[in-house]
């Protein structure tokens, strides 16, 4: 081959290659898909761990696991919601997801009772090869009948198999289980009132309560963050 | 062309066997009845019950007298078809296509290309056919040849065997053989032996013009396989479509947890099959013969093809408790659809997905912890209903188009969804001058401090009239998706317990319904 065909080939063989970014977010961190978070979290949500979401209603936890899900979708991975909310029918409304960019077909979905999710979790992320599944809790009074040596084997099996899982709350539930834990709350909701009020999105704030950076210096730099959430395109 | 015949003898017998693969070590003998009214004699004895001096024609008594620890089995017309369809799976598991004319108890199958996967010799794919042959409880007896003919005389003759190529060859072969398992028909032995030919060689030596003058053309081809010379069609045929597996019980079943004991031996027998042809389960259709008459068919629907009989038998179980049988059952037969396991090429640059079976295991697993219907995919419907929503086959992501990596994803909008509450919960809601001011319902009592709407939606008002079930249903729950027009008014309230809700009143009679609330 020549060299000018080389270096024709470059940006090819350059769009092919792992980007450092990558590499790095391989090693511990895997992006929330919102960037005001991944610096509050240090990178992200923890690899081949446990992560916790908790907040009231309308502060934007469910926005956020699409978001993650959206992302680990788009880079080729393997995901799932275990939807346990919605009164055993499911809470994910499909067309609001699609319109926030999760690619539904490549997501597994699976509706069921609060008391099966723990077990659906397991059995996903044994099956290995899953980057993130969403346990989704947020409506559910189960959690406080979870014993917290199900959090510990599920913690195992996500260590095992590389898994990031993700548990979205209503309130802290994992405990030490978790290597990350986002607490969300002052959830205001914004209408737009040019005319008849319309409802145009919820700014709330995110803390961070465990995880994150080891530096000291940085944690009390950035203990929360505000989020803006729009429900119109 | 070189052909594989195995042979299964005392097929009835070895059929009857696999439903108790731990007695195979014992002694073992078929009754079976001549006419109306006779008392069950042996029929057919496995070697050790032979040598321990059973004789075939003895009763049961008899056998036992002989033989203490002998077992008598009586072999039911289910047993046979499933022992027939095993032993044309031990071909498939070899060949593609299989010729299984012979009545069953002997397969044929195209054994020429196997000489790639075998380096060892044809001798290598005679002990694999047989072994293979052993784990799906069939004791058989393996020969390799050039024909048909001469590939059936050599399993009479041999417990392996592997028949020199050409007409010469097996000439030599067939030589030493007495006549008596060179043919079936007991008036050509009779002739043969009068001639005083008692073995394949010396009926080879005998003209085979004057052979045929004198014993006709069955006569003659004995001859010419005498010779080493066959020309017996080969008739393969592709596998059917479904695989099944069947047992008639000795007495009725009422309980589930027996009759999933029954089932599980069939579910192991039939992935074994499966196991041999590297298919999975796709569909399993149970057929449940009930007690005195009557049948009860259920298809088990599974997420995706898998060959774990644990998942299976559990998926089975869901729904026999879920529907149990209105009688006692005596019968039991699964058909199985097989299928192809998925398989994928691992991308370099692409986070390594589920492994195709283990996640086939998973999704059945999880269909028969929270219902098939619950796993799979999310997809919209082509429906202005709000919570209208599909469930679709899962399919892994594909790899990122053009090598894009994380890095270079864009991020996603962070845009609220309503968590939906299915169906929607009928709420009380009082209504002022601008819209709903306060709001009540099972999880929530809370003042609306501020209102957006109404929203007016409506449709499917082409659609004809719901039938009286429908209708029914569809009074019981106002948002299902009964077909039947429907008119509701949305309204986003921002309650005082700080979360923003959707909720819709129906036009059709002012009842007040929560969808959910933004998150």
């Amino acid at each position: 081959m020549s060299r000018a065909a080389a270096i024709a080939h470059i940006p090819e063989l350059a769009a092919r290659l792992v980007s450092l970014e990558r590499l790095e977010e391989s090693r511990g961190r895997r992006t929330t898909g919102v960037a005001a978070l991944d610096e509050l979290l240090a990178g992200g949500w923890p690899r081949a761990a446990l992560s916790e979401i908790t907040g009231r209603r309308s502060t934007g936890r469910t926005a956020i696991v699409l978001a993650t899900l959206a992302r680990a979708i788009a880079a080729g991975e393997a995901t799932a919601l275990v939807d346990a909310s919605g009164g055993g029918g499911g809470s994910l409304d499909a067309r609001a997801a699609a319109a926030a960019g999760l690619a539904l077909p490549a997501l597994l979905w699976i509706r069921c009772a609060p008391a099966q999710a723990l077990k659906a979790a397991d059995l996903v992320v044994g099956a290995g090869g899953f980057g993130v599944v969403a346990l989704d809790l947020c409506d559910s009074d189960a959690r406080r009948r979870i014993a917290d040596a199900a959090w510990v084997r599920l913690r195992h099996g996500a260590r095992n198999q590389g898994t990031t899982v993700l548990v979205a709350t209503s309130a802290r539930t994992l405990g030490t289980a978790a290597a990350a834990a986002l607490e969300l709350g002052d959830g205001v909701p914004t209408f737009l009132t040019d005319g008849p009020p319309l409802f145009a999105g919820v700014k709330s704030r995110a803390a961070r309560v465990r995880g994150g950076s080891r530096d000291e210096s940085a944690r009390e730099e950035a203990p929360c963050v505000s989020l803006a959430f729009t429900c119109r395109s | 062309m070189r052909l594989a015949c195995v042979y299964v003898p005392q097929l009835a017998l070895q059929a009857a066997l696999r439903r108790t693969p731990e007695a195979r070590d014992e002694p073992a003998g078929l009754l079976e009845v001549d006419g109306a009214g006779k008392k069950p004699r042996v029929t057919q004895l496995e070697a050790r019950a032979r040598r321990a001096g059973v004789r075939p024609g003895m009763t049961a008594a008899q056998a036992r007298a002989v033989s203490a620890s002998i077992r008598l089995y009586t072999a039911t017309a289910a047993d046979r078809e499933a022992g027939v369809a095993a032993l044309a799976d031990v071909g498939y598991t070899f060949a593609p296509r299989v010729d299984s004319s012979d009545g069953g108890e002997r397969v044929f199958f195209d054994c020429a290309d196997l000489g790639q996967l075998y380096p060892y010799g044809e001798t290598a794919i005679a002990q694999a056919v047989q072994a293979h042959a052993a784990r799906l409880g069939l004791g058989a007896r393996v020969a390799i040849a050039s024909s048909k003919g001469i590939a059936r005389v050599a399993t009479r003759a041999h417990e392996l065997a592997v028949v020199p190529a050409g007409a010469a060859g097996a000439r030599g072969f067939l030589a030493p053989l007495p006549v008596e398992q060179l043919t079936d028909d007991a008036t050509l032995r009779a002739a043969f032996r009068r001639w005083g030919t008692r073995t394949a060689g010396a009926i080879a030596a005998l003209p085979v013009d004057a052979v045929a003058l004198r014993l006709g053309p069955r006569g003659a081809d004995v001859a010419r396989l005498a010779c080493g010379k066959d020309d017996e069609p080969f008739v393969p045929r592709l596998p059917p479509d479904a695989l099944e597996e069947a047992v008639d019980l000795d007495y009725p079943v009422y309980e589930i947890e027996p009759l999933t004991f029954v089932l599980r031996g069939l579910v192991d027998r039939a992935l074994a099959r499966l196991a041999g042809r590297s298919l999975a389960c796709a569909g399993m259709t149970l057929r449940l013969s009930l007690d005195p008459r009557g049948l009860d068919v259920r298809t088990v629907p599974l997420a995706a093809p898998t060959r774990d009989a644990k998942t299976l038998l559990e998926l089975v179980r869901l729904d026999l408790a879920r529907r149990p049988p209105d009688a006692a059952v005596v019968g039991a037969r699964i058909i199985v659809e097989p299928a192809r396991v998925r398989a994928t090429q691992l991308d370099m640059l692409r986070p390594a997905g589920p492994a195709p079976d283990r996640l086939a295991t998973t999704l059945a697993r999880l269909a028969a912890l929270v219902g098939p219907e619950n796993v799979g995919a999310p997809a919209t419907v082509d429906s202005w209903r709000e919570q209208a929503v599909a469930v679709t086959p899962y399919i892994p992501p594909a790899a990122p188009p053009g090598g894009a990596l994380a890095a270079t994803v864009a991020a996603p909008a962070m845009r609220l969804t309503v968590r939906r509450k299915r169906p929607p919960e009928e709420i009380e809601v009082i209504m002022g001058r601008d819209g709903p001011t306060a709001l009540r319902g099972s999880e929530t009592t809370a003042r609306v401090l501020v209102t957006a709407g109404p929203y007016r939606l409506s449709g499917e008002w082409w659609q004809p009239p719901a039938t009286a079930s429908a209708a029914a249903t569809a009074s019981a729950d106002p948002n299902s998706d009964a077909p039947g027009g429907w008119a509701h008014e949305y309204w986003d309230v921002h309650a005082s317990d700080g979360a923003v809700y959707r909720l819709h009143r129906d036009a059709r009679d002012g009842r007040f319904y929560l969808d959910g609330y933004y998150d």
